[in-house]
């Protein structure tokens, strides 16, 4: 891991504020939870569509950390991605219980190079609020395998390395994942921008091999 | 000469390095900065150039996306329940069931003071949501004038089901909307509520639940054991 140097004025790093709590030092706690707690609440929240199971999974992640349950080693990753993986776990356990993963309509399997419309950029409405929310329905309407990297590596930021390490994939299935849930959401987004106006269907047009 | 490369049903005299398929295997909407063989593509393929533009069209709102959601975080009560948890915990770490302290005045003041501040940081969030659990029956019997004298005399570790309101802590109106937490603190806490605890069991871990009123408030609490 990469430390950072100590300077009088640079604040301390997760695995310093780890080994204080674990001396039970509480301030320390309250800095290493709000430091990451609202990352894990958004990751839940995003992944289940629920502020319920958001809180009570973002609660009982930072229980495993105060209760030392499973075994976080400084060796193998950050603290980031430690609580990120177990917040997965926790969710998918949530999510397998209720509804089943929301796919959407089309074929995911069928084409092998990204759909082109010939028509207006479907997308320029993305810079508006319906558009930005309307992405965001369609984030959360991808299988969960695409979704969690979207959710992890578009919306929270966390670099490749890390999402494969929380993912326990290499980073190349990181990146393949990521380049298919972004060609999903364009067949999405363009699926709804047809229907919104009411334009006849594009016939899809393929650029050659 | 290699064969002319067939785009869009346009044929080309050029030969692009890179055919379409092999330039979007490269993933370039995830590189940062343009491999050379990419711009080399998108400057010869206007349908791969259009669509490498919507890709960055989509990883903008993507960003935005994640900016509206930033100041999105866990409640408070979230932060509540786990200090308690914590406090609970580092009790039991910082003790150690193998050290026997003798518990002087100053622990009890402590314990007593464990207790508020307990009640305190599980009354910072006033949104209560309705309990996942309700308050058992019993608490409607713990609703009587608070006891003048709080001392109670006597060994109560027998088991005593019974929440105890705590001292200068409001009544429990009748259809109050109630929440219950349950957490962990030492055995000495009990001394603030008048039990008495032998001295060798002042370190152990005891389980309680504390009664939220509607306001937040802790109202009653009761030992689990």
């Amino acid at each position: 891991m990469i430390e950072k140097p100590m300077t009088p004025n640079h604040p301390e790093t997760d695995d310093e504020l780890l080994m204080r709590m674990r001396s039970g030092d509480e301030q320390a706690f309250m800095a290493l939870y709000r430091r990451r707690q609202a990352a894990i609440y958004r990751f839940v929240l995003h992944m289940s569509g629920s502020a319920t199971v958001a809180e009570d999974v973002t609660q009982e992640v930072f229980l495993a950390l105060i209760r030392e349950e499973c075994g976080f080693d400084p060796q193998r990753g950050t603290l980031s991605g430690y609580l990120f993986g177990i917040a997965r776990k926790l969710v998918l356990r949530h999510v397998e219980r209720g509804r089943p993963d929301v796919a959407l309509e089309t074929d995911l399997e069928s084409s092998a190079l990204p759909e082109m419309m010939v028509a207006d950029d479907p997308l320029a409405d993305l810079i508006d609020r319906e558009g930005i929310e309307a992405l965001r329905r369609s984030v959360l309407a991808l299988p969960r395998r695409y979704r969690e990297v979207v959710v992890l590596c578009d919306l929270e930021e966390v670099d490749y390395g890390e999402a494969a390490l929380v993912l326990g994939c290499p980073i190349g299935t990181v990146r393949s994942r990521l380049h298919r849930a972004r060609g999903l959401l364009l067949e999405k987004l363009s699926q709804r921008w047809q229907h919104r106006s009411g334009a006849m269907a594009l016939k899809p047009i393929r650029c050659a091999i | 000469m290699a064969a002319p490369i067939r785009c869009d049903g346009v044929e080309t005299d050029k030969v692009c390095d890179m055919n379409c398929q092999e330039f979007w295997n490269t993933m370039p909407e995830l590189a940062r900065e343009a491999e050379d063989g990419d711009g080399e593509h998108v400057r010869e393929c206007a349908q791969c150039a259009a669509l490498l533009n919507r890709q960055r069209t989509l990883a903008s709102g993507l960003r935005r996306l994640a900016a509206d959601w930033r100041p999105v975080e866990a409640p408070a009560r979230v932060e509540a329940r786990l200090t308690a948890a914590f406090l609970g915990q580092a009790g039991l770490t910082v003790l150690g069931p193998a050290v026997r302290w003798w518990v002087p005045v100053a622990t009890w003041a402590a314990a007593t003071a464990a207790v508020l501040a307990l009640a305190m940081f599980l009354a910072r969030d006033r949104q209560v949501v309705p309990a996942h659990r309700t308050a058992s029956n019993r608490v409607q019997l713990a609703v009587v004038e608070p006891p003048a004298d709080l001392e109670m005399l006597g060994d109560f570790s027998d088991a005593n089901d019974d929440f105890i309101p705590l001292p200068n802590a409001a009544r429990i109106e009748p259809n109050e909307d109630l929440n219950l937490v349950r957490v962990e603190v030492p055995r000495s806490a009990m001394i603030a509520l008048g039990y008495s605890v032998s001295e060798d069991r002042a370190s152990e871990p005891v389980e309680a639940e504390v009664v939220l009123g509607a306001d937040g408030m802790a109202r009653a609490v009761r030992f689990l054991e």
